[in-house]
């Protein structure tokens, strides 16, 4: 509550700004540099995905995807050094693009892509959010374009960024997750029913009898290339106490046991609950914007970032879900209760879907892949992501901030606090980060940039 | 050892899935030869079935109703020799076909002596709304076995909702009984209009209850924030109750998903203030579970009401330890502390050994359908034992809303489930089910009310019966003590080898009392409210207005000295 609070003074602030502005001067009232317009909207796009209702981490990790992309291809033919990803996504043959000769300012066509792209796939957030949206997109517009002083060139240069924008609009409303928020959970699908199954959490976080997202599986992905990974492998449904199968479980119960007051940290830390926070991937998001914040690049690298970060995490969720529906595999809610501990209960409660691989663990491994790749592996910083948020009373447990070394540090805790949260087994957690690392090395590996000129 | 003595409990339900059959038991299933017909049916999800106990015709035979969801109601009228026909088409009651109905509550909510009903909805059934809410509905009883429609006359049709457990409450004590009703979801004013995604999303959210304030028998108003209920949740109802024995109706409030979303409630009344005021904390009744429901009784006889708190998995069973003190759960000590899903709990003394013993209706959650047995657990020297096998009450049903009464008028409480139709297979039968009390055998006493100011049943009001050192209470039900139910309005009293009552204490909601002494086992005694005379009032007031006067003066002087 604090924290809306907090943004909505923000929100009054820039628009009263506005409103003298318009009153009284012809002057901006705020001054950006670029990289802060690419964090500004960054930020936005968090915000969004946390306020807006019924959000789920598999529609934000597609929604960062689109916003992501955008913004690089709203501002790659502004730079010789990189080049743009048509031709090399999964159906996208073509963009908009330039007219030579023309001039044109990108940091203009960056902001009204930004704005319309968010617009588009956030059009169920409500009209309190669309005004956050136009806010910003005025305030950078007002600026930019003042120093410009060249109305042509300005609107030329917004008028590129929108169409930019639509065509991506246009091109994502075919993936299979267009307005993905009004089918979260299907009453008519039909699940596995054999040994080991997932069942509806006892102790959920949903309300949902049903599992989440069942067909996101059969989303088109970013890459082609991460469309056909092979199968990863889970030990086979065992209820004998030395099997692979009953010790993953046993480990669970186990950790829980022991649980250290710095693991529950970790534990509630890293829960991302979409109904409370900007979910998994927005906490990936939001490192991508700590590491631009803190390194401060050129704006087609904040931008280059922000796309990869989008990618590589909306097709770790693709693939995370193909396989936990192939797969439609048990948490050890399920599982302990029966076999190991009747009265036993995960530290944090059950997500409403099945269990392998670990959608948060996979996810983070792809985010700590692009962020090594870009800024390199020492890298400290600190996640500020839940401070100062009120102490979790069921589980005794306050929201303490993590500093990290390098990003992978940061992914494995992830990971880990899954285990810790007693939702996940291990294994669920080492092919979740194995598997993020495959899906964002394929990101990685497209052609960003010319020959040469790395 | 758990795990084996469930597994063998299973496998004796796999072996005689009509185990009634096969020996005496206490109880026994006369749902055939009762001619109850009945399963209720989800709409998409878990939620439903609850019944009401309510004399329709005032002959002295508690009559039910009960919902079926997306399938039509029924109203059984009991015929008074063990058997009830369905008159639902015939009732007026029909157009409840139109709504998916989930529970039902029953008041003289004009004071023409006779039971109107109140039934929850959570949407229409002839349309496939993007949104599932719908208006509650309101019956008036005509008194010839017929009700009519008065839903949009009570102003209560604009109130689109997703609605579960309903409970008739005195809030003002004026007589005229009050609602609250328990919203899940996000609730709506008026119609939606075109819909929005923005809308769409929204729709899950948590919601606010209703407080429906009854304006002389003609209307309710909601009057929610008016009285500071200023909470939202997934809601499951409410209880009223006097947990504090002030003579007020205050109020527990159910929560799904509490140690996530928004946990349980306790209000007091704020009588004759108008308003509640939240004690949830200095209580401990501030939840964090998933309450299905809620069952008010005074277990170890102190005069203090307990709770059972029905949950997923664990329930609680809070015991009140009285003003100054916060509530405890006894659960697990006491030996209600089995695994199951469980919604409605009736606290009722089966056996007439003078203690509450405890039933309790378990369910899964469609999807899923595992069949899970009924609790009954008997209370001796105030601790429980899960006897329900024996009793012949475990019912392997999708159990949801359960209610206890005096089918037939022989003293002892029969009981009552609601069972949905599980969606998917399901290894044994699950329909509502009829079981009668023949398991005691000690002495009774009933006592039903009959309200002058208080509501016409005595809804609200607190009974105690004092046989020597013995002292048991109960109040009676408006609505909400299980799950999605109400159960019967005469308070029910097991008296053991005693053959006479020293005392009956009547506490009206208001907080006058009445004793009658020396009362007869085994009969049904009706108390009727003595009026008071309104010069008294006038006594009152006069000294205490001159002490007003005396007193604003004095402050008067303070602040200008």
């Amino acid at each position: 509550m604090k924290k809306v609070y907090r943004y909505t003074t923000g929100f009054w602030i820039v628009l009263m700004a506005l409103l003298i502005d318009f009153g009284c001067t012809q002057q901006a009232p705020y001054n950006f540099t670029e990289q802060e317009v690419a964090l500004e909207w960054g930020q936005l796009t968090l915000y969004i995905t946390q306020y807006t209702p019924a959000n789920s981490p598999t529609f934000a990790s597609r929604a960062f995807g689109y916003i992501g992309l955008t913004m690089y291809e709203s501002i790659v033919h502004g730079y010789d050094s990189h080049l743009s990803m048509a031709g090399q996504l999964n159906g996208l043959e073509s963009l908009p693009e330039p007219v030579p000769g023309q001039q044109y300012n990108w940091v203009l066509s960056l902001n009204a892509a930004q704005a319309s792209i968010l617009r588009n796939i956030y059009v169920q957030t409500s009209d309190e959010n669309k005004l956050r949206i136009d806010s910003l997109e005025n305030a950078v517009y007002l600026h930019f374009s003042d120093i410009l002083n060249d109305e042509e060139i300005a609107g030329r240069s917004v008028a590129y960024g929108q169409a930019v924008a639509e065509a991506i609009f246009e091109w994502s409303k075919t993936d299979g997750g267009h307005r993905g928020y009004l089918r979260n959970f299907d009453k008519e699908a039909v699940h596995p029913d054999r040994p080991g199954s997932w069942k509806p959490p006892l102790y959920a976080q949903s309300f949902s009898h049903l599992p989440l997202h069942p067909h996101w599986g059969d989303n088109r992905t970013f890459l082609k290339q991460n469309s056909n990974l092979p199968y990863p492998e889970i030990f086979p449904y065992d209820t004998v106490p030395d099997s692979p199968y009953y010790k993953e479980f046993m480990k669970v119960y186990e950790k829980d046991m022991v649980l250290t007051q710095t693991e529950k940290e970790a534990a509630i830390w890293w829960g991302d609950d979409p109904d409370v926070t900007f979910t998994p991937p927005g906490h990936s998001y939001y490192f991508a914007t700590l590491a631009i914040e803190k390194a401060k690049p050129p704006l087609i690298q904040c931008a280059e970032v922000y796309a990869k970060m989008g990618m590589a995490t909306a097709d770790a969720f693709i693939n995370c879900w193909k396989w936990k529906y192939y797969f439609f595999s048990e948490r050890p809610n399920t599982f302990i209760p029966k076999y190991i501990d009747e009265e036993w209960e995960s530290f944090w409660p059950d997500p409403p879907f099945p269990a392998f691989p670990s959608g948060h663990a996979i996810q983070a491994a792809a985010s700590a892949t692009v962020l090594e790749n870009v800024f390199g592996k020492p890298f400290q910083f600190m996640d500020r992501a839940h401070e100062g948020r009120e102490r979790d009373d069921v589980r005794d447990t306050d929201f303490v901030v993590r500093s990290f070394g390098n990003f992978w540090e940061a992914a494995q805790e992830t990971a880990d606090s899954r285990f810790y949260g007693g939702i996940h087994t291990p294994l669920d957690n080492k092919v979740g980060l194995e598997e993020g690392v495959n899906i964002a090395n394929n990101v990685i590996s497209l052609n960003w940039v010319k020959e040469g000129r790395q | 050892m758990k795990q084996v003595y469930q597994a063998l409990a299973f496998l004796a339900f796999i072996a005689f899935p009509t185990g009634k059959c096969l020996s005496q038991t206490p109880f026994t299933d006369v749902t055939a030869k009762a001619g109850i017909e009945h399963q209720f049916h989800v709409f998409e999800g878990t939620f439903g079935g609850g019944a009401t106990v309510f004399d329709i015709n005032n002959d002295g035979y508690e009559d039910l109703f009960i919902t079926s969801g997306t399938r039509d109601d029924v109203l059984y009228l009991n015929n008074g020799d063990g058997t009830f026909k369905n008159i639902y088409e015939s009732s007026g009651l029909n157009v409840t076909r139109d709504f998916v109905t989930q529970g039902a509550a029953s008041a003289d909510v004009n004071r023409d002596g006779l039971r109107d009903l109140f039934v929850t909805t959570i949407n229409r059934t002839d349309s496939s709304q993007t949104i599932p809410r719908a208006k509650n509905l309101f019956f008036l009883n005509n008194g010839d076995l017929t009700f009519r429609d008065a839903t949009e006359e009570y102003k209560l049709d604009q109130l689109n909702s997703f609605s579960t457990g309903a409970s008739f409450g005195d809030v003002n004590a004026d007589g005229f009984p009050d609602l609250y009703v328990g919203n899940y979801f996000l609730e709506f004013e008026g119609t939606l209009g075109v819909l929005k995604d923005a809308t769409i999303v929204s729709a899950h959210q948590t919601a606010k209850g209703y407080l429906l304030i009854n304006r002389g028998g003609e209307y309710f108003e909601n009057q929610y924030e008016e009285y500071q209920l200023g909470h939202r949740g997934f809601g499951f109802g409410a209880l009223f109750t006097d947990f504090d024995d002030d003579g007020d109706q205050d109020l527990l409030v159910n929560h799904d998903f509490g140690y996530k979303a928004v946990p349980n409630f306790l209000y007091e009344n704020q009588y004759p203030r108008r308003s509640f005021r939240d004690v949830s904390e200095i209580n401990e009744m501030d939840l964090k579970e998933n309450a299905m429901g809620s069952a008010v009784g005074d277990y170890n006889n102190d005069g203090l009401l307990d709770y059972y708190v029905t949950n997923i998995k664990f329930n609680l069973l809070m015991e009140n330890r009285g003003a100054g003190h916060p509530f405890t759960d006894r659960a697990k000590e006491l030996g209600t502390y089995n695994f199951a899903i469980s919604w409605g709990a009736n606290f009722a003394d089966f056996d007439h050994d003078t203690d509450l013993d405890l039933y309790v209706s378990n369910g899964d959650l469609n999807p899923n359908c595992t069949p899970m047995g009924n609790f009954y657990f008997e209370n001796t020297d105030y601790t429980f034992i899960d006897k329900s096998r024996v009793m012949g009450v475990n019912n392997y049903g999708m159990g949801r809303g359960s209610v206890v009464f005096d089918m037939e008028n022989d003293g002892d409480l029969d009981i009552l489930v609601v069972n949905q139709v599980p969606v998917k297979e399901y290894p044994t039968e699950s329909v509502t089910t009829l079981f009668r009390n023949d398991a005691s055998d000690g002495n009774w006493i009933k006592i039903a009310l009959k309200g002058l100011e208080a509501e016409t049943n005595g809804i609200g009001s607190r009974v105690e019966v004092v046989v020597g050192d013995t002292h048991m209470t109960r109040e009676i039900d408006g609505g909400g003590s299980s799950h999605l139910s109400q159960n019967s309005v005469i308070a029910h009293f097991g008296l053991g080898k005693a053959t006479v009552a020293d005392s009956v204490i009547v506490t009206w909601v208001g907080g006058k009392k009445q004793v009658l002494l020396q009362q007869k086992a085994n009969q049904l005694l009706t108390i009727t409210e003595v009026a008071s005379s309104s010069w008294k009032w006038w006594y009152l007031a006069i000294p205490l207005l001159f002490m007003m006067l005396l007193g604003i003066n004095h402050f008067r002087r303070k602040r200008h000295p």
